[in-house]
């Protein structure tokens, strides 16, 4: 995996090597640019010489030709020849020397051609020193002659040389040149693969130091992993895919019950603590983790060699981007209590079930087997009242009227306890209800009552709200045959009912709901009323403030109201002033 | 129609509650004939034997052993032959939304049985009178609903 | 697709009876809603197929006096209720008027007859006609209130669940959902 530090590290070693390459190629190019030059130097002066000898041979030639003019003496012949021996090897060597040069060659060419005469002119002076002892005409012009054509060859050689010295001098001038630039430039090289050096060195410094600090993260946080681990009862475990080799946690090892590391990580070994019933489960599990690289969360149950029972859950997941092998990371959990505590809670909730399953066969037996013995005794008794009329005596009469009402009132407490029930197992279907409508049928319901006492209700415009309809009816029934009941003596029943929104945070009894609005409906009435101090018991269960005699009622009917309200996850409270009028306040959640 | 007689069928397990009705009718002096039956299965039996003259108005009890009252009521509105009659729930009590359901399920009246005599009677007589209304009227029998 | 309907009973009935009477080759004038005369005398036979045919359409002849005088009555008041008849004088009074009788006496004949008393009958018929038009037409109950003259809604709803033990929107609810069923 290439990071930014690798890649600078990278480009600084490539750059210096091509630096260093570059270095040697200018190098090699320089020393073998100075060999040339020192050749060519060497060349110069070997031709120098080279002509220098042509001219001493010529010379020598000269010397021994004139020694023969003059004494015949073949002894002379001897050097001649051989300078001109010389001569001819000096030519050769100079062709070889000059073979590069165009405008020497041209001139070695007229300085051959002018050798050439001279020889000519040496043999031609030779043949009539043969015949004549004596210096003649012809040959003091030959000698004339030799004596112009050596001038032109000193003149030739002298041009050369000139021309040599000019290539010498011209060669040395750029080789110079050259060789005084060479220095300058190795030194900046220099500098360069100097600072090159310099930056990745920096540049590796640092990164050994990031590496050093990310080690010892690593430390840190493996260190921590293993005692978080231990805390949280959980254990990691990796899969080698491909050499299919597994590394346990320590934990894991302890999960099972096992010192760490205390046996070889392999699938076999962990079965061996595996419970029984649900190793295939978990073999088959696992088969499908090697064939699709993922394990979802699975359960299951180890053995301790102790005999001790776990309850272990666990999952992994492939490791995406890996460069290297594909491995798996896996975790593995010990659930024993959340286990545990699932199974109590359903418990719980079974035991719940099977209670409210009693309630509602318990509500069954009260609305059917327990009214209708009750009614029967009732029907019986009327026609007891009827039918037998003139056969019981007067206070046969009386123990009937009581019987009559004992029982209507023993009905009227199992009306009312089957509604309460009732607002617990009926069905909860909230469905969108305009509250208006509600609260007419309430009205329509009560409409004798209302009539009868003369009643009055004010109301707001209600909303539309989201409610389970039957319940909400009968809680404004409840409230409104409430205030009806207890209304004062001759003085005509007036029920405001208002209506507002409100938030919750402004509200002292609903500012921890989970909802921020809530609806506020106020019934208040101009009835007795009661003393502030029973705001909360009137909503209790049988509970009633007054005697059976004044009022009639089974201290149910607001009980239902908490109990729907409550269904309705709001809240309901109570606010009186003896002989000043009740008023009920009903917050109902809604989500805008 | 043109019979004097009106036909009314019972279906009640409960033999205080049989005996209540019958009185009741006797009482009343309506022309009428009472059938009596103990449970579901007996009045389906009478019901489905096509010998037998049917009731114009039928009383049934909705919790009855073996078939109850309900299941009597889906099977009857499902026979085309018996759908003209009128039935009338006589039950103890439910709940409001158990009421409604009967009604929605065919019912026309729904009698909670009365705990005094006398307002046995006179339920018993507003529903024939009601019934016979709906049959000499020319009412509209779909909106034949009834709760006393 | 489901058609709702609404008769004009008059119409219908006089129609199915025309039909009949020319079928059985009667000639006939109309007199009254409910009553003809039959011009020609006709034989027992004939009369009684034709009696037993148009029974088979809901169709009585009345033969006692005093059914005669009932269905007369139960004729008005459903003329008056479904045809909406704007009456301005006491109900008793237009039907004394119409019927040409003592009201009292027609009161009594009613009851003694058919076990229920006039006002009941009205009343019977009014809510007949809200169900239909609580069902049928796209109405609130304010404006059948307003329509059957009634002095208010509540009193029309108080009446309502009083002849029927049931709430008019509980009435509606339930003809909803048999209609879902159906």
């Amino acid at each position: 995996m290439p990071t930014p530090s690798n890649k600078y590290l990278r480009t600084a070693f490539i750059a210096g090597l091509f630096v260093i390459l570059c270095i040697g190629g200018f190098t090699y190019k320089h020393i073998s640019e100075l060999s040339q030059t020192s050749k060519v130097v060497k060349d110069n002066y070997s031709l120098r010489n080279e002509l220098e000898l042509i001219i001493s041979n010529l010379k020598d030639a000269e010397i021994g030709h004139r020694g023969f003019l003059l004494t015949h003496d073949s002894l002379f012949l001897n050097p001649y020849e051989e300078s001109l021996q010389k001569v001819t090897s000096n030519l050769v060597k100079l062709d070889t020397l000059i073979v590069s040069n165009g405008e020497q060659v041209e001139k070695l060419k007229q300085l051959k051609g002018d050798i050439n005469n001279r020889f000519k002119n040496f043999d031609k002076s030779f043949s009539l020193a043969n015949d004549d002892s004596i210096l003649t005409r012809d040959l003091l012009f030959l000698l004339h002659e030799g004596e112009i054509r050596m001038d032109r060859i000193r003149a030739d050689i002298t041009e050369m040389l000139a021309l040599e010295q000019r290539l010498l001098t011209h060669n040395q001038e750029v080789n110079e040149k050259k060789i005084g630039l060479t220095p300058l430039f190795f030194y900046g090289l220099l500098i360069v693969t100097l600072i090159i050096l310099l930056l990745a060195y920096v540049k590796m410094t640092t990164d050994l130091k990031a590496l050093k600090e990310s080690n010892v993260e690593l430390e840190i946080f493996e260190k921590l992993t293993k005692q978080s681990e231990i805390v949280s009862n959980t254990s990691t475990w990796v899969w080698y895919i491909e050499d299919n080799e597994f590394e346990f946690s320590d934990n894991l090892y302890r999960l099972i019950g096992e010192e760490p590391q205390s046996f070889e990580p392999t699938l076999e070994n962990f079965y061996n603590y595996v419970h029984e019933e649900d190793i295939s489960n978990l073999g088959e599990q696992v088969n499908m983790m090697m064939r699709e690289e993922e394990l979802p969360f699975t359960s299951f149950r180890v053995v301790h060699r102790d005999g001790t029972i776990r309850h272990l859950k666990a999952y992994s997941k492939l490791m995406d981007d890996t460069e290297g092998d594909a491995k798996m990371l896996g975790v593995t959990i010990d659930a024993t209590n959340e286990v545990e505590n699932y199974r109590i809670i359903e418990q719980r909730n079974q035991e719940l079930e099977r209670t409210n399953k009693e309630l509602s066969a318990f509500n069954y037996v009260a609305s059917h087997d327990l009214q209708e013995p009750l009614r029967k005794i009732q029907t019986f008794m009327s026609r007891l009242e009827s039918k037998e009329k003139d056969h019981i005596s007067e206070s046969g009469q009386v123990y009937i009227q009581r019987m009559k009402s004992a029982s209507a009132r023993m009905r009227m407490l199992i009306e009312d306890l089957l509604q309460y029930s009732r607002t617990n197992t009926s069905e909860k279907e909230y469905l969108k209800t305009n509250m208006n409508m509600l609260l007419e049928h309430a009205k329509t319901e009560l409409i004798d009552s209302i009539e009868e006492k003369h009643a009055k209700i004010i109301c707001d415009d209600l909303p539309t709200m989201e409610v389970i309809s039957f319940q909400i009816q009968q809680l404004f029934i409840n409230l409104i045959s409430n205030s009806l009941k207890y209304s004062k003596d001759k003085v005509p029943p007036v029920i405001e009912i208002t209506h507002q929104e409100v938030l919750s945070k402004d509200i002292n009894e609903i500012k921890d709901s989970l909802y921020k609005y809530h609806h506020k409906i106020t019934f208040k009435d101009n009835g007795i009323g009661f003393e502030q101090a029973y705001a909360e018991k009137i909503f209790l269960l049988f509970n009633r403030l007054h005697g059976k005699s004044e009022y009639s009622g089974t201290g149910i009917g607001l009980a239902i109201c908490k109990k729907i309200v409550e269904n309705h996850k709001g809240v309901i409270m109570a606010e009186g002033h003896p002989n000043g009028g009740a008023s009920f306040t009903i917050y109902l959640p809604f989500l805008k | 129609m043109n019979s004097d007689y009106i036909n009314i069928a019972l279906a009640d397990d409960d033999e205080d509650d049989r005996f209540f009705f019958t009185e009741a009718f006797d009482e009343l002096k309506l022309k009428s004939k009472v059938l009596l039956f103990k449970d579901g299965i007996e009045l389906m039996e009478y019901l489905n034997d096509s010998d037998n003259m049917l009731p114009s108005l039928l009383f049934l009890d909705l919790n009855m052993p073996k078939k109850s009252g309900l299941e009597c009521l889906k099977d009857i509105k499902a026979t085309k032959r018996l759908s003209d009659m009128v039935i009338a729930i006589y039950s103890t009590s439910a709940s409001e939304e158990d009421i409604e359901n009967t009604f929605v399920k065919g019912a026309n009246v729904y009698i909670k049985k009365p705990n005094d005599f006398e307002k046995l009677k006179k339920v018993l007589s507003e529903v024939v009178t009601t019934n016979w209304q709906y049959h000499t009227s020319g009412l509209n029998k779909d909106n034949f609903l009834l709760r006393l | 697709m489901k058609l709702l309907l609404k008769f004009d009973f008059t119409k219908v009935c006089n129609a199915v009876l025309k039909q009949k009477l020319q079928a059985h080759q009667l000639k006939f004038r109309q007199t009254a809603f409910g009553e003809i005369e039959l011009i020609d005398k006709a034989s027992e036979e004939q009369l009684k197929v034709f009696y037993d045919d148009i029974n088979s359409f809901g169709i009585e002849v009345i033969e006692d006096p005093k059914k005669i005088v009932i269905q007369k009555i139960k004729d008005v008041i459903v003329d008056m209720v479904f045809n909406e008849r704007d009456i301005q004088v006491k109900t008793s009074v237009y039907l004394a008027e119409q019927l040409e009788e003592n009201y009292n006496y027609l009161s009594n004949l009613f009851s003694e007859v058919t076990y229920t008393s006039i006002e009941n009958f009205i009343i019977l018929q009014k809510i007949e006609y809200t169900k239909i038009l609580l069902t049928s037409e796209e109405l609130s109950l304010t404006e059948i209130a307003f329509k059957l003259s009634y002095s208010s809604v509540a009193h029309l709803s108080k009446q309502f669940k009083n002849t029927t033990g049931i709430t008019p929107s509980a009435f509606q609810r339930i003809i909803a959902k048999r209609k879902q069923i159906n």
